[in-house]
């Protein structure tokens, strides 16, 4: 059954899947695999769908046909709790209140792991351990969260997404609020997240040049349709990027990186 | 860089809950104390303390065990309860302004409650069901208040300020509702029913301390085991939704828990207001954002509160009677208006 041999390696699968809000569909009929283990970009011009995915792929947003499946089970299935041990999620703007501790905050990512009752245990205290120490942000860590800079806070939120160790990870625009610099750290640690742990992670993004330096595949989206989707060598050229965005471009190769490029030239018919 | 050893430097201790909550019992002991020394004959503490162990002289004890000791405890109670129910609103809501009687949930609860006073009395003015009836009519009305301004807010702008502008017209109607009633209702009835206009405890008998006890003590342990699921409420909806919580189901219940103590206490001492706001505020001030600390504070600041409100009615506006709500609003509706002010850049 051909069902099987996606399980081996899709981790989510979306199949003919539509969603959106109030009258409005925002996507339909819309067929898209996420390769365990890698780290899947969404890229797309803005309102073409790509962060509406993202939430029905946490069933943050009721599917009006389709599936998702989770690990080849519906998402209709899982439990609140043991669907967030299964895919952590960390949404575009975030917030807690701002005299809330930095480990605090780390903490609540163990919400789905925790016993109901009682102190954290010991691996509670270890996994936010580590979450702190793979952040860089141990020290900062009795902090009051409002008296952190913008990227030190995107730390605290990924290591709150850590402590949560579920193997799929979700990140809407996690670089939004960011200069370059934050967003390189951030990306880079994505990155590793997914090549040294395994965690299999789907990132939107509309950065195309971060998506092609970082991204193992890449997922186009136009108009709440998949537009291409494939590994980054394979999808990141001029034609696809001209059609999905509108703009005329060039891709490049970067031999050091081995990665590809574009240069943006002029919007179509601007 | 060159090779300085870095000294980590002491991390600032968390601040130590159980030695504050430990204070705050304390505080609320003297309190109580200080509600039972003070009134028209007030006492020495030897006096007080002999009475209260049986100790005195009979007409000391009378006054302690028959008529003060059922307003002190019903005060503290009564304010326990709406502290706890202004907490549940403003972690359900989000929202620093949330309480009790800011979202029009005490004015719903005293329209149940008078308009109970009002259907089931006969040509005689007796009631023609039990008076223990009542606190479920005053929960019902708090649940359709309740109820009416979560479905407008949510229908409507978002932000703080629109869910308290929603449930300030929807307490005026209530009030409306409780005037219109007392006006055209049993002439005796009106007296009474001024009560939950205003929040008093004049008429404390140890039947209403006893039933009182019995509501909190069924509902305070639901509310300590949704600590775990209040601390995840601090987060937005999106994130709280992705570390495993059922948000919309969590809120719906707190609301529900918020009318129930709501009702509770209007049922016996009225729409005593502001406390819901205040004493949460002073809790997470002293103990932080974690819930199940911040909730065990915001009680006994809550108790505190009405207690020393008493106090106050008693002590300074003797012999008048003045209700135990106008002293509470004189703290809390600055505090509002405070809070209000800054809501701006607030996060609950």
């Amino acid at each position: 059954m051909h069902d099987n041999t996606l399980q081996d390696h899709a981790a989510l699968e979306m199949r003919d899947a539509a969603a959106g809000y109030g009258e409005r569909l925002v996507f339909e009929g819309l067929d898209l695999s996420v390769a365990r283990g890698r780290v899947t970009a969404l890229c797309g011009p803005n309102g073409c769908g790509k962060s509406t995915v993202l939430r029905a792929m946490r069933a943050m947003l009721p599917l009006r046909a389709g599936a998702v499946h989770l690990d080849g089970d519906p998402l209709e299935n899982w439990k609140p709790r043991a669907l967030a041990r299964r895919i952590a999620m960390l949404s575009q703007s975030p917030s807690a209140p701002e005299e809330m501790t930095v480990v605090d905050l780390v903490r609540l990512g163990r919400y789905a792991h925790r016993r109901r009752f009682g102190r954290p245990g010991a691996e509670d205290r270890e996994t936010v351990a580590a979450a702190l120490a793979a952040t860089s942000i141990e020290d900062l860590s009795d902090r009051p969260i409002g008296t952190l800079s913008g990227g030190q806070m995107q730390r605290v939120w990924i290591a709150m997404v850590i402590a949560q160790a579920a193997p799929v990870i979700l990140l809407d625009e996690p670089t939004n609020h960011l200069d370059i610099a934050h967003a390189l750290d951030t990306l880079s640690l994505v990155r590793k997240l997914s090549h040294e742990e395994g965690k299999t992670v789907v990132v939107v993004l509309h950065d195309l040049n971060l998506a092609a330096r970082f991204a193992d595949d890449i997922v186009f989206v136009r108009e709440g349709k998949v537009a291409s989707a494939g590994p980054v060598g394979r999808v990141f050229h001029a034609e696809n990027i001209e059609q999905v965005f509108g703009i005329h471009c060039r891709v490049l190769h970067d031999e050091e990186t081995d990665r590809p490029f574009c240069i943006p030239l002029a919007a179509k018919g601007g | 860089m060159t090779g300085v050893t870095v000294i980590a430097e002491p991390r600032p201790k968390t601040r130590n809950g159980t030695a504050l909550l430990i204070g705050l019992a304390v505080v609320l002991l003297l309190s109580a104390l200080l509600g039972l020394g003070i009134g028209s004959s007030s006492m020495t503490l030897e006096r007080l303390l002999l009475a209260v162990i049986g100790q005195g002289a009979q007409t000391d004890e009378l006054i302690i065990w028959t008529l003060r000791a059922p307003r002190v405890l019903l005060s503290g109670l009564a304010g326990m309860t709406l502290a706890l129910a202004g907490l549940l609103l403003q972690r359900a809501t989000r929202n620093p302004l949330a309480a009790p009687s800011v979202l029009g949930i005490t004015d719903g609860a005293a329209l149940g409650a008078v308009g109970f006073l009002f259907l089931f009395s006969n040509e005689s003015n007796s009631l023609t069901v039990s008076i223990y009836w009542q606190p479920l009519a005053a929960a019902c009305g708090a649940a359709v208040f309740a109820v009416l301004v979560a479905v407008l807010a949510k229908g409507a702008a978002r932000g703080p300020v629109s869910l308290i502008l929603h449930g300030f017209a929807l307490g005026k109607l209530a009030q409306a509702g409780v005037t219109m009633l007392m006006i055209v209702g049993p002439v005796y009835r009106a007296n009474q029913a001024a009560t939950w206009l205003a929040g008093s405890v004049h008429q404390a008998r140890w039947i209403d301390v006893a039933i009182i006890s019995v509501l909190l003590a069924a509902i305070v342990p639901v509310v300590l085991l949704l600590a775990r699921r209040m601390d995840q409420l601090l987060l937005d909806d999106a994130s709280a939704e992705a570390s495993g919580l059922p948000v919309m189901q969590t809120q719906a219940l707190l609301l529900a828990l918020a009318v129930v103590l709501t009702a509770a206490a209007v049922s016996f001492v009225g729409a005593i207001g502001f406390v819901g706001l205040i004493a949460p505020h002073a809790a997470r001030l002293l103990l932080g954002t974690r819930a199940l600390p911040v909730m065990i504070g915001t009680a006994f600041i809550g108790a505190v509160l009405v207690v020393l409100a008493d106090v106050v009615v008693r002590y300074l506006f003797a012999p008048f009677e003045v209700p135990t709500g106008a002293v509470t609003a004189l703290i809390g509706a600055p505090y509002f208006l405070y809070i209000l002010f800054r809501s701006g850049r607030a996060h609950a």
